[in-house]
């Protein structure tokens, strides 16, 4: 067995020990309502197995990280499987050290969700190990990617507590205007959340069908000199195409459903690459999401924030909006040394100029733009609590569309991440 | 609103000052609630809250407002945004970008470019906005750091005591041992803790880490630096970012400058099939690059048209990617080449049609050619060329680019059988284009007689291949990195420490403490409440609170 199959092989580890030590901190939580125990006594001793548990799951990821930087011989952040693995890492080493301060067994409940998600959305990008352009590798870029990784962990963790203390305050049973309002809003953002579980599922079940369907999509390009020309390229589906490539003729399609040609046909104004497959992608996910989040309903009889809502009880909301204020303040300098400072030295090596306006780096200032916008609001009256939490939940957003959206919908010079 | 400035313990305070700078009574009636207190900036006065403001306070005061600072902040980001949505002009190097947007985007990408959206870092607007985000953060911070400092360098230790029951980490309890050594004790215990303490009998003052509150406006001026830096970029010859086309063997002025730079020798490898992995077999993957490139400096006739200008050699180095030449702050780097072959030069002969008769030949260069010829009883005089032969919109000849891709030339033939003005012809040393434009066509009322053509391979010269290089100049950058460094120390002075103070007060055996910190009340609650358990006094660190905001 070589280095990088170990590897394969913690990582694994990593994510069962993560899902268990989400469990657990479940059990810690809700448990302690249940009869015939001491609340408190059940708090600690359950928040403690599940700490342990999740301390594991860091260790076996750190094992993972390193056994492949030796087995690859360089560091693993350089396809987007290997950053969001990295990313899920971060978040653990960022919410142990806001546990560490804090010790609130619920902030665990909502982390490690979150990790386990993360590392579970990149292992749907290719995993094989991609040799790295050499002029790239620099110290500068090791440095870069894992200091902005650390900074974003943090903002992920705000993420959490915001979105806690959210649950934990809206009035879900108000009628007022305000208060459906922000019903409808905590609603949204859970079903987003159910969203990409179902994305994940969705690529998984027909990853492991074995479905395929490909096509030739010709595309027409129009060159600064007015030169038209025309290329034609295969595009392959991992999913049944719903909508198929613009401009682009079926070469083979297993039927799925009685589904036996493509429904619709990408929009022209889609240009991306492979927009096509990623738009399909995106309504599968829509529509399995959906579907999940419509059963969930059934099955509960109740909107999912109203279900969680009581598991947030004696949970006092003023250190929830603490937690969320303090990991923005430990991750913003974080952030700015690694997604801008770093970034700069970094693009200066490489490109030869600190700042070049790559949509990636744009979007980074962007981060940071947000987040100080964040910092200042702080110091007014009447932006605590929800407005601040709201913030922090808009935040992340904005970071996961710099790490994610940015690759899939503009390309530039960081697009080497962009796959599925 | 007129406030009667002179707080009870008689100390005069500026207009605006929201808690006496001396005992820290509040002042305001609005104020006298049971409510913590506002303790930003410890309530000084700014120097924005001025009775009477002339206009530049009115300008001052906007500047002042972070109101205002978040709200540019937000346009910043919302215009950034913009230029996110199609890749702006400075990614073309080559080509006019008036030809990209609309034809690749429709009316979206027509309206993006005709609005300026392609050149959004470069627009007015955004530079406006990045101008008056730098006034921001200098006014901002002047108004604030300097009445601040003010009050934290001269404070009282006796503090008013609905100053102390007013903030957010409140205690108070009836002490069964005399209030001196209480407060001793108490001295001893955050002394423990790394607080400077300043007792005034059964008073007391704690506080650590002030620096931190500099913490911010460090920031401000690591930011502000880093801005002008940016803006230096301005000034002429701080900065250069071209893009310079170099043949083999030819040395091109650098515009701007005095400088020339020539390429003498240009180099490519590919990879062997050997080396490239099975996907790739049979591509042509450059390995390495290089342009061996002198630089040259004008000494004399530099921009004179006719004398060939002076020039003298100043470095000498191969550039290649990431091996920039470099000579006194000016940076040549490799940005691309072109080994396709390009014509340099062709040996047309012109031939009568009708006898066969070769009257001679002569060297037709692609750049700079010579203007007249003289071939047999010939005269040829080149009245234009194109370096990329098309027919303009407007019907006219023109030429797409400056790259000999389609030579064309122009000639005025005069001589024996010809008209005493001459006849034009039209000339495509290139047997593709002279089909592609039919240059017999054209050239009909003199084609059946006189025709030039190169006779075979020996005719015709190549160039060697051209290098692409990247010449900048960037003065401000030195500065561009200290402010990043000075911003760096400030965020993390603002952000890893905070300012935490306790007061502290015996009246009449009633022990009252209050505390404010900065930022982390949770570790300001655990300081105080540590510090009583010590004491033998147990308190649970959540119950010192007294309510109001975080932050």
């Amino acid at each position: 067995m070589n280095w990088v199959e170990f590897s394969s092989d913690a990582f694994i580890a990593a994510f069962f020990l993560y899902c268990f030590g989400f469990m657990f901190y479940v059990i810690a939580v809700a448990g302690k309502k249940w009869s015939n125990r001491d609340p408190e006594l059940h708090v600690k001793r359950w928040a403690r197995i599940a700490y342990i548990v999740s301390a594991l799951g860091l260790l076996a990821h750190l094992t993972f990280f390193f056994t492949r930087w030796i087995g690859s011989g360089q560091i693993p952040t350089s396809n987007m499987y290997e950053f969001m693995t990295f990313l899920g890492m971060a978040i653990m080493i960022a919410f142990i050290i806001v546990n560490a301060i804090y010790r609130k067994p619920v902030l665990g409940m909502f982390s490690l969700p979150l990790v386990v998600l993360i590392v579970a959305y990149a292992s749907v990008f290719p995993q094989e190990v991609q040799p790295l352009v050499p002029a790239l590798n620099s110290i500068w870029l090791k440095v870069h990617v894992t200091t902005a990784a650390l900074g974003e962990a943090f903002f992920a963790v705000a993420f959490a507590a915001g979105l806690m203390y959210l649950l934990r305050v809206v009035d879900f049973k108000g009628t007022g205007k305000k208060a459906r309002r922000a019903q409808r809003w905590v609603e949204f953002t859970l079903y987003v959340i159910v969203v990409i579980i179902a994305f994940i599922a969705t690529v998984f079940i027909f990853r492991g069908m074995g479905y395929q369907a490909s096509f030739t999509q010709e595309l027409v390009n129009i060159d600064s000199r007015g030169v038209e020309t025309t290329t034609v390229q295969e595009v392959d589906y991992g999913m049944p195409p719903i909508f198929k490539p613009y401009n682009s003729e079926v070469v083979e399609m297993e039927s799925f459903l009685g589904m036996s040609k493509p429904l619709f046909e990408t929009p022209s104004w889609m240009e991306g690459v492979n927009a096509g497959r990623k738009l399909n992608t995106i309504v599968w996910s829509i529509l399995i999401g959906s579907l999940l989040y419509g059963l969930l309903r059934l099955a509960l009889r109740k909107p999912l924030g109203a279900v969680i809502h009581p598991l947030m009880d004696g949970i006092d909301p003023d250190d929830l909006d603490e937690i969320t204020y303090r990991a923005i303040a430990i991750g913003f300098p974080v952030f700015t040394l690694g997604a801008l400072i770093f970034a700069m030295i970094w693009a200066n090596i490489a490109w030869s100029r600190f700042w070049g306006w790559d949509p990636k780096e744009v979007w980074a200032l962007i981060t940071w733009l947000f987040y100080s916008a964040y910092l200042h609001l702080r110091l007014s009256r009447g932006w605590q609590g929800a407005p601040s939490a709201w913030l922090a939940v808009i935040g992340f957003v904005i970071v996961m569309f710099t790490l994610i959206g940015v690759n899939l919908v503009i390309s530039g010079l960081h697009s080497y991440a962009g796959v599925s | 609103m007129i406030h009667n400035t002179k707080c009870e313990c008689g100390h005069q305070n500026h207009i605006g000052t929201v808690l006496c700078e001396a005992c820290g009574k509040p002042l305001r009636e609005d104020m006298q609630s049971q409510e913590p207190l506002e303790m930003r900036y410890d309530g000084v006065a700014r120097r924005s809250q001025k009775s009477n403001p002339n206009i530049i306070d009115r300008v001052w005061n906007f500047f002042s407002s972070v109101k205002i600072a978040v709200y540019l902040i937000i346009i910043t980001l919302l215009g950034s945004i913009l230029g996110t949505l199609l890749p702006q002009e400075n990614t073309f190097i080559r080509g006019n970008p008036a030809d990209y947007y609309g034809p690749n985007h429709g009316w979206f990408g027509e309206l993006y470019y005709q609005l300026g959206f392609s050149r959004t870092y470069e627009s007015w607007w955004f530079i406006t906005l990045l101008v008056m985000i730098g006034t921001s953060l200098v006014i901002c911070s002047l108004d604030r750091v300097l009445p601040l400092y003010r009050a934290l360098s001269k404070q009282q230790i006796r503090k008013h005591l609905s100053f102390i029951t007013r903030q957010k980490v409140v205690y108070t309890r009836e002490l069964d041992v005399p209030g001196e050594d209480f407060a001793r004790d108490m001295e001893a215990q955050l002394k423990r803790r790394h607080y400077r303490v300043h007792r005034e009998g059964d008073a007391l003052l704690a506080e650590k880490n002030r620096f931190s509150r500099w913490g911010p406006y460090i920031n401000h001026i690591g930011l502000i630096i880093f801005l002008l830096a940016v803006l230096a970029r301005s000034i002429p010859g701080w900065y250069m970012d071209e893009y310079v086309t170099v043949p083999e063997g030819e040395a091109v002025a650098i515009e701007n400058t005095n400088y020339y730079i020539k390429n003498e020798k240009f180099t490519v490898d590919y990879y062997t099939d050997e080396e490239l992995p099975d996907h790739l077999q049979g591509q042509l993957r450059p390995k390495l690059y290089k342009t061996q490139a002198v630089l040259y400096e004008c000494t004399a006739n530099c921009n004179d048209l006719v004398e060939e200008p002076v020039l003298e050699e100043v470095k000498r180095h191969d550039i290649i990617v990431n091996s920039p030449l470099s000579y006194k702050g000016l940076h040549a780097y490799q940005f691309d080449f072109d080994d396709t072959p390009k014509l340099a030069a062709v040996q047309p002969s012109l031939i009568n049609k009708e006898t066969g008769e070769n009257y001679g030949s002569f060297e037709l260069r692609m750049i700079n050619p010579e203007l007249n010829y003289k071939v047999g009883p010939y005269e040829l005089e080149l009245r234009s060329q194109y370096m990329e032969f098309a027919i303009g919109e407007d019907g006219n000849p023109t030429s797409l680019s400056r790259d000999p891709n389609a030579p064309a030339f122009f000639f005025i033939i005069k001589g024996p059988g010809l008209s005493e003005k001459g006849e034009t012809y039209l000339y495509f040393p290139r047997q593709v284009d002279k089909q592609r434009f039919s240059q017999d066509q054209i050239n009909r009322h003199i084609s059946d007689r006189l025709e030039l053509s190169v006779g075979s391979m020996e005719g015709v010269t190549f160039a060697g291949a051209t290098s692409f290089l990247n010449i900048r100049v960037d003065t401000a950058m030195p500065y561009v990195w200290v402010g990043a460094a000075i911003s760096m120390i400030g965020l993390i002075m603002g952000f890893y420490w905070n300012h935490r103070r306790i007061w502290l007060r015996v009246d009449n055996g009633k022990l009252s403490l209050g505390a404010h910190t900065n930022k982390n009340w949770y570790g300001m609650r655990s300081d105080v409440a540590s510090a009583f358990k010590k004491m033998g006094i147990e308190v649970d660190p959540k119950s010192l609170d007294n309510g109001g905001k975080n932050s």
